[in-house]
């Protein structure tokens, strides 16, 4: 029982680890891609990674479920190979890394964006590959706004409910993240195991975000200093 | 040598220029928004052309019918940035050395320094750009832009953020390093005299076209049209017919004043009498005469306007009854004549300084 108690905790830092690592390449590379397409359909796309910011998290949710459910053509396509997302520790992270995505490709996109593209070019006349110049140019420039985007990220990540509770459901010891289990708790009316989670969350908010006061303090220089 | 054909169309511009520089500094002079820049981000192909051939040292870098065309990064183009665009994460050195991290370290340690030296940028070494002053971004620039080797350095303005003794002082430390860098020049600039002092070559820009491409001299003393001699600073331009011819003299009528003109002329020109021409003169070259004598004119001051040196005076000159042309003319101080507003005085325009265009050139 003890392990159980706990168990939450550890769900929850699994599921935001690997949803923000997750999150972090996936937003980062949309960022990039959209920030230099200039196609017919980049409103549509743009709209598109936005949406599970705008709707409702249970809509998410349930979009997910007819997505990865029996029937669903993902659902199906795993179920050929013998396995099912639905209500497994994955669908915690997949509804994590779905919400928390946009909040990533927003910000990062915005700061390749504010990169000044003078530099960037400057970086290809001096023979830089594409590749080079990104990694060594414009992703250090807009460092900045990935940082706050994977911070934002990481925190929508570890205050997912809705569609974790549609897709991952509420099973004790594998899918009960800690605001579905404080949920579920203070349902059953256990208010003080309720109350030991949210302060576990508050001490992991605090802690996050002394880190990034700290971590800012100690480097002036990245707040993005381009030169006009 | 560096061959280039460049057609580009946007709303409302068009680009359309041909031109070559062989191993030399080419001044492209011209008012912003003729395509100076648009010509350069063409050659380091930051910017697709719609048609054309750019060609640098007998490699294509693009060819419309061919379907050539290089990425900027197979170039071999150093492009100098109008704001410099130095990476500000990086220090000075690393800034210099970004281009040549594939080589082994002893040769990127000597030939960053061989660089820094070059540009006098030694101490800098580990500052970042934040910490450096305009100038001296400017020369960290260039020797960032050098490191690879180009085959052709563009500048893209390079100068005009610069106080004027900055200025003066790095337009000498770019003539001295002619010496130093043996490939092809493009300096792009709307000032004039800095035009004249670094090219040996000038390209005069206008709307999209080259309206003349000569030597400096060439370009200054015969400006093929009304256009590039406004462009070269030849603010006194009149209308006028060819008379009579003798030796190696034309004698112009100028029509608003209906008095006859003498003027040397190359005999190349092809001066007739009876031919329209449009007779110029620079500010500088418009002096002041005690006496009357051969093309002097007693004129009346409009305006004077009093520099550090010289004043620069508007005149109306007499004979021009419906007042159709004023006449500017720069005066140094030294000349110990001075004028006040609606005075009257001589003034002489020597003919070895009239410019005469003819007219068919527009």
């Amino acid at each position: 029982m003890t392990d159980l108690y706990l168990a939450p905790l550890w769900i929850s830092l699994r599921t935001v680890l690997v949803a923000t690592f997750v999150t972090f390449f996936v937003g980062i590379a949309a960022a990039r891609w959209m920030a230099r397409y200039s196609g017919r359909l980049k409103s549509v796309i743009d709209g598109l990674f936005i949406m599970p910011m705008v709707l409702p998290p249970t809509v998410v949710g349930y979009g997910l479920l007819l997505l990865f459910g029996k029937n669903g053509p993902l659902g199906k396509m795993l179920l050929h190979f013998g396995t099912t997302i639905v209500f497994s520790w994955w669908a915690t992270v997949i509804a994590a890394v779905v919400m928390a995505f946009p909040l990533m490709y927003i910000t990062a996109r915005g700061a390749f964006e504010q990169v000044e593209p003078n530099i960037q070019d400057a970086a290809r006349t001096l023979g830089a590959s594409e590749w080079r110049v990104f990694w060594t140019v414009t992703l250090p420039l807009a460092w900045p706004g990935v940082a706050a985007g994977t911070v934002l990220a990481l925190a929508r990540s570890l205050g997912e409910f809705g569609a974790t509770l549609m897709l991952a459901g509420n099973i004790p010891g594998r899918t009960a993240t800690i605001p579905v289990a404080i949920y579920f708790d203070i349902q059953a009316g256990e208010k003080s195991q309720a109350l030991v989670l949210v302060g576990i969350v508050l001490v992991i908010s605090f802690a996050a975000l002394a880190a990034i006061a700290y971590w800012k303090g100690r480097t002036p220089r990245s707040k993005g200093f381009l030169i006009t | 040598m560096l061959k280039a054909v460049i057609k580009r169309s946007l709303p409302g511009f068009d680009l359309n220029v041909d031109f070559s520089v062989n191993r030399e500094l080419l001044a492209v002079l011209g008012p912003s928004g003729s395509g100076k820049t648009m010509t350069l981000q063409c050659i380091a192909g930051l910017t697709k052309p719609d048609e054309g051939r750019i060609e640098l040292n007998g490699k294509v870098l693009y060819d419309s019918e061919a379907g050539i065309n290089l990425p900027p990064q197979k170039r071999k183009v150093g492009f100098v940035f109008q704001n410099y665009a130095l990476f500000p994460h990086m220090t000075v050195m690393e800034n210099v050395a970004y281009s040549i991290r594939h080589l082994p370290v002893n040769e990127v340690n000597l030939k960053v320094e061989r660089l820094m030296n070059i540009m006098n940028i030694i101490p800098l070494t580990d500052r970042y750009p934040r910490q450096l002053s305009a100038g001296q971004q400017q020369r960290v620039a260039i020797a960032r832009a050098l490191a690879p080797d180009p085959e052709v350095l563009l500048l893209d303005e390079p100068f005009s953020a610069l106080d004027s003794q900055l200025k003066e002082r790095l337009e000498l430390e770019l003539l001295a390093l002619q010496t130093e860098y043996h490939g092809s020049m493009i300096l792009v600039t709307h000032d004039l005299a800095e035009g004249y002092k670094l090219g040996s070559q000038i390209a005069i820009y206008q709307a999209g076209r080259i309206a003349q491409c000569d030597t400096r001299h060439k370009v200054f003393a015969s400006p093929v049209n009304r256009t590039v001699a406004r462009l070269t600073g030849v603010r006194n331009l009149m209308d006028g017919i060819v008379t009579r011819l003798d030796g190696p003299f034309a004698w112009i009528n100028i029509v608003a004043w209906d008095v006859p003109l003498k003027a040397l002329s190359s005999p190349d020109a092809g001066l007739v009498p009876g031919q329209k021409v449009t007779v110029g003169i620079r500010p500088e070259y418009v002096d002041l005469k005690q006496a009357e004598g051969e093309n002097v004119f007693p004129s009346r001051i409009l305006q004077a306007v009093e520099g550090i040196s010289s004043v620069t005076y508007r005149f109306h000159v007499q004979s021009d009854q419906q007042a159709k042309h004023y006449i500017n003319a720069t005066i140094s101080k030294s000349n110990a004549l001075c004028f006040e507003d609606g005075q009257t005085c001589l003034l002489h325009f020597p003919p070895e300084n009239l410019i005469v265009i003819p007219a068919a050139n527009g």
